[in-house]
């Protein structure tokens, strides 16, 4: 008998098994109770609530998304580049400093990295109070820590030899250092800047449903008062919004070697530091920390979460990822692949942005209309909302893909979806799997915001925690959600850099 | 009068087990112009590398000025300039933009942060483009667009504008026609000081090709890291090129 070989294309497809043990939990959980809300939900959509009222609500709350998005991406992109350089080891052999102290700024930064923006919101509002500042502060937290890693992961393909070189001119240290790393921080702004705006202003959204402010708080109150009419007014309003910043992100090209915008964008980068810093010390010094006083307190209180129970937390935790990571990985090209005609792939385009733009918790919420919270349900959220950012990703590679294999193929009467698979597909797998193992990283911490909402693992503990104000479960459980997103960014670490 | 500018002592490099150079000794003095001969692989490049400081030696010992590179301080250091055989220029930058680089070393960050906006002046730049035969079409360019021999221009340029005494080169023809490597060779080896514009007074050039030895005052052979013949131009015989090649 012949051997089964994996390839990279079926390796995309054979996650999809993990529908198995999910649909059938799925299934059994099913219940009727809440269909009517549900297609009240969806007929909703059809027929927002439009009056002067609302429209006014909508341009303020979309407002205060824009401006917490926009001032959490600014902060966060310059001190990641910041960070960037710092954790780089270029920086160190610059300036001829041990590395070690690179590999203890990275290990900050990937603890910090390790928990997820919403857990940093529940925790700091606990402390602080709700206002914007806190969610400015909740997303740049692990926004710098994310940003850094990309900057250092460019500097690091500067050239050695470059470096030999101008370091040989022996020119001031801070000159050299410059002169390195000016192109790579530059085309980093470039390639991704605009990127992590769009993920700014999702997390301001997905902040605003934990009561942090903007149209997300809206959505959320809208949805708690079953009001779906308002509520899709408020979708309908991001889809706008997320609609109109694409096709302004497609248009706008930066051009460095422009001088007047050169020095314009050098003077915000310079502006937003001395504010950030002027901010922050402004921000420590005339905060109220009663709150945080009595939650010092606390830290004598005792655990009642047994060892069991925490280990199946975060057992839990590890199988929703899985899960989670399966539905991302192999539902967008399997669905491309049965569905292969063009008005299908439009409709599976449509799919997939409403994907992305509902956030996951109310995704998770809209399914618990008809499904009992278990950890299925939640990891079909996880796996849907992803496989909505994963689907986007493929069909932008392979619409950029040369398509001759697949022309040649269908020239030889191989029918379209076996043409597609071998001609098109198969060419992109190796680098769709890597984007992959980058977003399973991504799903580990999102595991937390379906957590707090469905019930499930690490996330649900965290929020029964906060709820009761037991500090040191609080710390048990962000330490056991870092070490769980730490050793899954280096397992993933690996398998990317096994596919690039 | 004893006007040594650099000594290797005793000289060993090793990497990965295999010995690469194997007790190098030599002496440099003030003015010399010396043509380093040797078979690709001979240990040429590694020998640069150790005299411009970029690779430290396994063993013994490299003195700049009488003093080692870590007791030399930054201005010393100056003093030394190389032309890579890989050029190692920074292709996102433009050609003027790589040569005034070579000013890095005498100006401030003020200077570095002009010069990446390109809003510093690219005047004395131009000027030693002009004298390595650069069309003024390509001073903007950036050094990815550019053919191998404007490239290598390039580089030469960025090492001559340092004002360096002493020129440390590996292979710098390559990629010139006849008529630009008389003119880089003149440029290189002829003691310039004129115009704001000052070649090296003292150089060694790592070079192939056999008929540009005539000026050079010595010659140096080198054969699988050792040092075969180190000996006067005029004493050069068709027997010491056998040895090595």
């Amino acid at each position: 008998m012949n051997k089964l070989k994996l390839n990279y294309s079926s390796i995309s497809f054979l996650p999809i098994l993990v529908c198995i043990p999910l649909g059938y939990q799925l299934i059994t959980n099913l219940h009727f109770g809440g269909l009517n809300l549900f297609q009240e939900f969806l007929i909703s959509a059809f027929n927002p609530k439009i009056n002067n009222e609302i429209i006014i609500t909508v341009i303020n709350r979309l407002n205060e998304t824009i401006l917490i998005g926009f001032f959490s991406w600014l902060v966060s992109i310059i001190f990641g580049a910041i960070f960037g350089i710092l954790s780089s080891n270029i920086f160190y052999k610059v300036f001829n400093i041990p590395n070690i102290v690179s590999s203890i700024i990275k290990f900050f930064l990937t603890i910090i990295r390790s928990i997820h923006e919403v857990v940093w919101g529940i925790v700091l509002m606990q402390i602080y109070g709700i206002n914007s500042s806190i969610g400015i502060i909740s997303i740049c937290i692990p926004y710098i820590a994310v940003n850094s890693k990309v900057f250092a992961e460019q500097l690091e393909t500067i050239n050695y030899k470059t470096f030999e070189s101008i370091n040989q001119i022996n020119a001031p240290k801070f000159s050299s250092l410059l002169t390195l790393i000016w192109n790579p921080i530059i085309n980093t702004f470039k390639n991704f800047g605009l990127y992590r705006l769009e993920c700014s202003i999702r997390s301001t959204v997905i902040l605003g449903l934990f009561g942090i402010g903007g149209i997300g708080t809206s959505i959320f109150l809208s949805f708690q008062t079953l009001n779906f009419r308002e509520l899709w007014t408020y979708l309908w309003s991001l889809t706008i919004l997320i609609i109109l910043s694409e096709l302004i992100f497609k248009k706008i090209k930066f051009n460095n070697t422009n001088k007047i915008l050169s020095i314009f964008f050098i003077a915000v980068f310079f502006a937003t530091i001395l504010l950030s810093i002027s901010y922050f010390l402004y921000f420590v010094f005339n905060n109220n920390y009663e709150n945080f006083n009595s939650f010092r307190s606390l830290f004598k209180s005792s655990s009642y979460l047994g060892l069991l129970d925490f280990l199946k937390l975060i057992f839990e935790t590890i199988i929703l990822s899985l899960l989670s990571t399966g539905i991302a990985i192999s539902l967008p090209p399997l669905l491309i692949l049965i569905f292969n005609s063009n008005t299908s792939k439009i409709l599976i385009k449509i799919f997939a942005f409403l994907l992305r733009l509902i956030p996951t918790p109310l995704i998770l919420l809209t399914l618990l209309t008809f499904n009992n919270p278990s950890l299925s349900l939640a990891a079909l959220t996880l796996g849907l909302h992803n496989a909505g950012i994963t689907c986007k990703l493929l069909f932008t590679n392979l619409d950029r893909q040369d398509k001759r294999n697949y022309i040649a193929m269908r020239s030889l009467g191989i029918s379209k979806k076996t043409s597609w698979l071998l001609g098109l597909f198969s060419q992109q797998a190796k680098s769709y799997l890597a984007y992959c193992a980058y977003r399973s990283d991504i799903i580990i911490r999102e595991t937390a915001i379906v957590g707090v909402i469905g019930s499930v693992g690490l996330g649900w503990q965290l929020q029964e925690s906060l709820s009761s104000f037991a500090l040191r479960e609080i710390t048990i459980v962000l330490m056991a959600y870092s070490s769980i997103a730490i050793v899954g960014e280096l397992i993933n670490g690996k398998i990317k850099n096994s596919l690039t | 009068m004893n006007n040594t500018l650099l000594e290797l002592k005793n000289i060993s490099y090793k990497y990965e087990n295999n010995l690469i150079l194997n007790k190098v000794n030599l002496k440099i003095n003030s003015g010399e112009k010396i043509a380093l001969l040797g078979k690709s692989g001979s240990g040429k490049t590694t020998l640069i590398s150790v005299i411009n400081g970029t690779i430290k030696p396994t063993k013994g010992e490299v003195k700049l000025f009488k003093k080692s590179f870590d007791e030399l301080d930054r201005k010393q250091k100056r003093n030394i300039t190389t032309i890579w055989q890989d050029l190692r220029l920074i292709e996102d930058l433009s050609a003027e933009q790589n040569v005034n680089c070579g000013l890095l070393a005498e100006k401030n960050l003020y200077f570095a942060f002009k010069n990446l906006l390109n809003i510093s002046s690219f005047k004395k730049a131009h000027k030693y483009m002009q004298l390595c035969k650069l069309h003024h079409s390509i001073y903007a360019k950036k050094i990815s667009k550019l053919s191998g021999g404007q490239k290598q221009r390039v580089a030469i340029a960025r090492s001559l504008i340092q004002g360096s005494n002493i020129l440390i080169a590996d292979e710098p023809f390559n990629n010139l026609d006849p008529k630009l490597i008389t003119t880089i060779k003149n440029l290189l080896l002829e003691n310039i000081d004129k115009n704001n514009i000052k070649s090296p007074k003292t150089t060694l050039v790592a070079l192939h090709r056999l008929d540009l030895l005539k000026d050079f005052d010595k010659v140096i052979g080198i054969k699988e890291g050792k040092i075969f013949f180190n000996i006067e131009r005029s004493n050069l015989k068709k027997f010491h090129l056998d040895k090595i090649y």
